[in-house]
């Protein structure tokens, strides 16, 4: 079994990233800045209808806009459209105002048909169905283990919780999108994604070619938290538009675009009841949980778009009974989010947790330690408590001075992080000391290509600036998609594969007995005008899953105006072995922002009246800024004997549940709906009046 | 968008006729730019009004100081005697938007900006105020929408300018058929409270040319709360301002912002502030007498306990 270096001098340090002097000089192409020669701009139209039988769609007139180059029906003959920005037809054009003009002259007969868009609307009797020939809110079944009746009986606290969680948009710095052009030697995609295996076969079924016709490249890409696996209605139809117009078509979304049809998290609304023994040792778990997927069922584009949650999360409860429920409507489905199904879980148990702990007089940090399954998780709620001053900042709830209150909150979370084996790399060793290592994978922003340079510096004895990294490219051997946090355990081990099997080969093919270091050049230069390709896969023993992690949060709520600000997030994170420190605290900085977006900010509204999206847009779809951002502390542990582990996802599961957790610290009152907005904190305080005016 | 003509007009009588009754003024063209991409006007021609000689000055005065409508709202937020002299103006001004914003952002475009509710500015909803039967916000997602109003629309003014000159009886100076024409800021306002299409009291062609402080009030002071701690709008803001000697007020004005569409004020509440000591059971009986009438609808009642708690603070800040 192979093994890391005990001794580091990269691995577990920290590398600036290799790409940043191209990222923040602007020379570094993302896929919204491609711009292939004779390229056209692509644009969409979407459904203005909720729901809508589509008798035809009229592209004449598009057609006859000056600068039009081609205009296409999503689909032939009639059809059914289910939500609200469902696309509908594509033009390509010169520039993107004769696209927006060819939209407009884009005749579309419609049939409006009834439609509902908000979750307990749907689960009426007479909403109108979403789906024809099958209920709106499919029936789960209740799972249950243990005795739960009897146990609730046995239990010296119970407590009763409604938890609820929005539908949470994608939205990544770049939208989604692509250029692709597409002649008779085949598709040439670059695309804006997380995946470029997955949108090369997604190009190839859907337009009916081969594979190996197919290439997709992604140098840069601006973000994609599993929404970017698939080509997307938008790259096949810029791939179809390409072959109509006999260009390349650029077709990036907009931002309204983005918040209609690119995925989203599923709402939750859980029923909780838990209850515990005089000791707090949990006994008896009732969840109860409906959301919505929108008009999917479950997964699109990637999977992980499922209403259903892990109950009790990450508690062991002898009793247990759980049921999902997932409510279809009239809005744009679900895809995989960040941590798919975990953010909304930890925020109901984590937040019944605390709520049984006021219950049972308990320390919430004690309760957790007496609970919690998990060693490592003890571990780091004794570690975090310590550097947080829980013991000094922990008070009763309710309990602090002035109209201004401060809490404090704690939620811990699992995910797998886990490599996989499909991973293949190599390396190309040139006789003049050059080295250039490919792997087939995309960089989704975390750092990929520094994470490569580090890893094989280390094994080469070379500095990270001498490795020459080429990934994004499905000409490259195949990498994995970026999702799951599996790309650091999926790249590191295969490119300690590719190196210590080239670094072998060298050794043997020059006879130079240790070709490290300052012997790199000299062995390089015995490879005479040939350079040296060796290939390399993921190796078992050099990474494994299961990451868990704890956060605490401090929070000062404003009980005349409802504001909540965020002080302090405390972040203590198991990693197995870290690869790169400062790229690592990056993306532990970004779970935590996009956490607090959750608690306080983000939440797709939708009309009951209408059926639109109200808030497809930054004003009003709100988004962490840097004044709403906290002091954030990170303690990693760096446990090399684990192998690598990706935490890009439990880094942003606990975080929402820790502030709702200070937040009912600090109130002695919970808000138990995310967003916490003003409106919320007062109406849970008892200070809104109800309604007087008529709605007349 | 649709096409449009674009030219430059050097003084103030050109501009007028060059706009016609189909045209546009176009300053910063924050708000009008995104009215043009969604569709919601369509100007013939847009006038460019920002090479205008003399609009864009601050002029200080011993009575009544002149803020013309070219200035930007970052002048008006760095203007380091605006913060001694109408501290409330400085932070007006410091709250609108991003620092981005703020440096094109104009006196008169901010005044002049169109509803910002969500179905006004939706791309495929025809609300009341585009013209339609329903005021959607009404009947279904009010948070952001008016406690008050004189007509069936809902969509409250949300100026942050207009709430701190409110406050400081400033008067709004503005050319109509080749007039001078003063009016105060409510007056502003006043044809939004009345009709459900209008967002102001201007007149196509109208051009508001500078506004007018008097400098008496000598303590003022604004607030807003957000659902984010910057680059957002407000849920309500409040503004005040008075005279204050030995502990006593004069002259207060109060005027909310967020809340109704126009300026919210209650001459009453005025009227019992002067004279009175500026302490706690004060402000809370001008709190009482500010809100009273407020008609909460399904989702923004949280409004009225936070228009309270600013009108209180607000005040009360004025101790200085």
């Amino acid at each position: 079994m192979p093994s890391w270096p005990a001794e580091t001098k990269y691995i577990s340090h920290s590398t600036l990233r290799v790409d940043a002097p191209a990222k923040v000089s602007g020379r570094a192409r993302y896929s919204s800045d491609i711009q292939a020669e004779g390229w056209l701009y692509g644009m969409i139209l979407r459904s203005k209808w909720p729901a809508a039988r589509i008798a035809k769609i009229n592209l004449e007139n598009a057609l006859q806009i000056p600068g039009i180059k081609a205009a296409l029906a999503v689909k032939e003959g009639e059809s059914i459209v289910r939500f609200y920005g469902e696309e509908l037809a594509a033009v390509a054009g010169t520039t993107k105002q004769a696209c927006l003009d060819a939209l407009r002259a884009i005749e579309v007969e419609a049939k409006a048909l009834p439609f509902v868009v908000k979750e307990n609307d749907a689960r009426a009797e007479d909403a109108p169905r979403v789906w024809p020939n099958s209920a709106n809110a499919g029936e789960g079944k209740p799972k249950e283990q243990g005795s739960v009746d009897q146990a609730f009986s046995e239990c010296a606290a119970v407590i009763e919780g409604f938890y609820t969680t929005p539908v949470q948009l994608h939205h990544p710095m770049e939208t989604h999108g692509c250029t692709v052009s597409w002649t008779d030697e085949g598709v040439t995609a670059w695309a804006s994604t997380q995946g470029i295996s997955s949108v090369r076969d997604g190009l190839a079924g859907g337009l009916q070619l081969e594979q190996s016709k197919v290439r997709v490249i992604t140098e840069y890409m601006g973000g994609g938290f599993g929404s970017k696996f698939g080509a997307g209605v938008e790259g096949l139809m810029a791939a179809r538009l390409s072959r109509a117009a006999k260009a390349p078509v650029r077709l990036m979304l907009t931002r309204f675009d983005q918040a209609l049809a690119v995925g989203n998290r599923p709402s939750s609304f859980q029923k909780i009841k838990l209850g515990a023994k005089a000791d707090g040792t949990l006994h008896a778990f009732e969840l109860d949980n409906y959301g919505t997927a929108g008009i999917g069922g479950g997964s699109s584009e990637g999977g992980g778009g499922d209403v259903a949650i892990p109950a009790p999360y990450i508690y062991k409860v002898p009793n247990t009974r759980v049921k999902h429920t997932s409510v279809a409507v009239n809005a744009g489905s679900a895809r995989a989010f960040r941590a798919p199904s975990n953010p909304p879980a930890s925020f109901g148990m984590e937040s019944a947790m605390d709520d049984l702990a006021v219950k049972l007089g308990m320390d919430p940090v004690e309760l957790r330690l007496k609970n919690d399954p998990s060693a490592v998780r003890r571990r780091e709620y004794d570690l975090g408590a310590e550097r947080f001053g829980w013991k000094q900042k922990y008070q009763k709830p309710g309990s602090s001075a002035g109209p201004v209150k401060i809490g404090v909150g704690c939620a811990g979370a699992t995910w797998w992080g886990g490599g996989t084996k499909r991973t293949q790399g190599e390396a190309e060793i040139h006789p003049d000391g050059g080295i250039e290592v490919r792997l087939g994978v995309q960089d989704l922003g975390t750092g990929t290509r520094t994470v490569i340079a580090v890893v094989a510096a280390e094994i080469l004895g070379l500095k990270p600036e001498q490795i020459t990294v080429k990934i994004g490219d499905t000409h490259y051997p195949p990498g994995p998609g970026s999702g799951g946090s599996t790309t650091c355990p999926s790249i590191s081990p295969t490119v300690f594969d590719v190196c210590t099997q080239a670094l072998q080969q060298l050794q043997a093919q020059t006879g130079v007995p240790d070709a490290r270091g300052d012997n790199w050049p000299a062995a390089c230069k015995k490879l005479g005008t040939s350079p040296l390709v060796v290939h390399g896969q993921w190796q078992e023993g050099l990474s494994s899953g299961g990451a868990g992690g704890v956060q605490f949060a401090e929070a000062a709520v404003d009980t005349e105006t409802g504001q909540v600000t965020v002080n302090r997030i405390l972040c203590v994170q198991d990693c197995g072995l870290i690869v790169n420190q400062i790229t690592l605290e990056s993306q532990v900085n970004g779970g935590i922002i996009m956490g607090l977006g959750y608690a306080l900010y983000e939440e797709r509204v939708m009309d009951h009246l209408s059926g639109v999206v109200l808030n497809p847009n930054f004003e009003t779809y709100k988004l962490p800024g840097m004044a709403d951002i906290p002091q954030i502390d990170i303690v990693l542990l760096n446990m090399p004997e684990r192998g690598v582990i990706g935490v890009g996802e439990p880094v942003t599961i606990p975080t929402a549940a820790a502030i709702g957790n200070a937040v009912a610290n600090a109130l002695g009152v919970r808000v138990s709906s995310l967003p916490i907005t003003p409106a919320k904190v007062l109406a849970a305080l008892g200070k809104v009046p109800p309604p007087t005016a008529k709605p007349a | 968008m649709n096409a449009f003509q674009y030219t430059t007009a050097l003084s103030t009588d050109s501009a007028r006729q060059l706009a016609a009754d189909n045209g546009a003024y176009l300053a910063g063209g924050n708000d009008l730019l995104g009215r043009l991409k969604e569709y919601l006007d369509s100007p013939k021609i847009l006038v460019n009004i920002k090479s205008i000689a003399g609009l864009d000055r601050i002029t200080a005065g011993s009575r009544v100081w002149t803020i013309g409508a070219l200035v930007t709202v970052a002048q008006i937020e760095t203007h380091p005697e605006i913060r001694a002299v109408f501290p409330g103006l400085h932070q007006a001004a410091a709250e609108v938007g991003s620092p981005q914003i703020r440096n094109v952002a104009t006196v008169g475009g901010n005044l002049a900006q169109h509803s910002r509710c969500w179905y006004y500015r939706h791309r495929d909803t025809v609300c009341l105020k585009k013209g339609g039967d329903l005021c959607y916000a009404r009947h279904s997602e009010n948070r952001y929408h008016c406690l008050f109003t004189g007509n069936t629309c809902i969509s409250p003014v949300v100026s942050n300018l207009s709430i701190a000159l409110t406050a400081l009886d400033a008067k709004v100076i503005l050319l109509r058929e080749g007039k001078e024409t003063r009016m105060t800021v409510p007056e502003l306002y006043q044809k939004a409270w009345d009709n459900p299409t209008a967002h102001n009291s201007l007149n196509p062609g109208d051009l508001i040319v500078k506004v007018e402080i008097p400098v008496g009030r000598t303590r003022s002071a604004f607030l807003q709360v957000s659902d984010k701690h910057a680059f957002d709008w407000a849920l309500v803001s409040c503004a005040a301002a008075a005279r204050v000697n030995g502990g006593k007020l004069s002259r207060a004005r109060v005027a909310l912002g967020c809340i109704s569409p126009m300026p919210h004020q209650s001459a009453a509440a005025n009227e019992f502030l002067e004279g009175k000591p500026l302490d706690e059971p004060t402000v809370a009986h001008a709190a009482d007498l500010i809100l009273q009438g407020a008609q909460p609808l399904a989702f923004n009642g949280y409004k009225v306990p936070l228009a309270r708690t600013l009108i209180r603070r607000a005040l009360l800040s004025l101790k200085g």
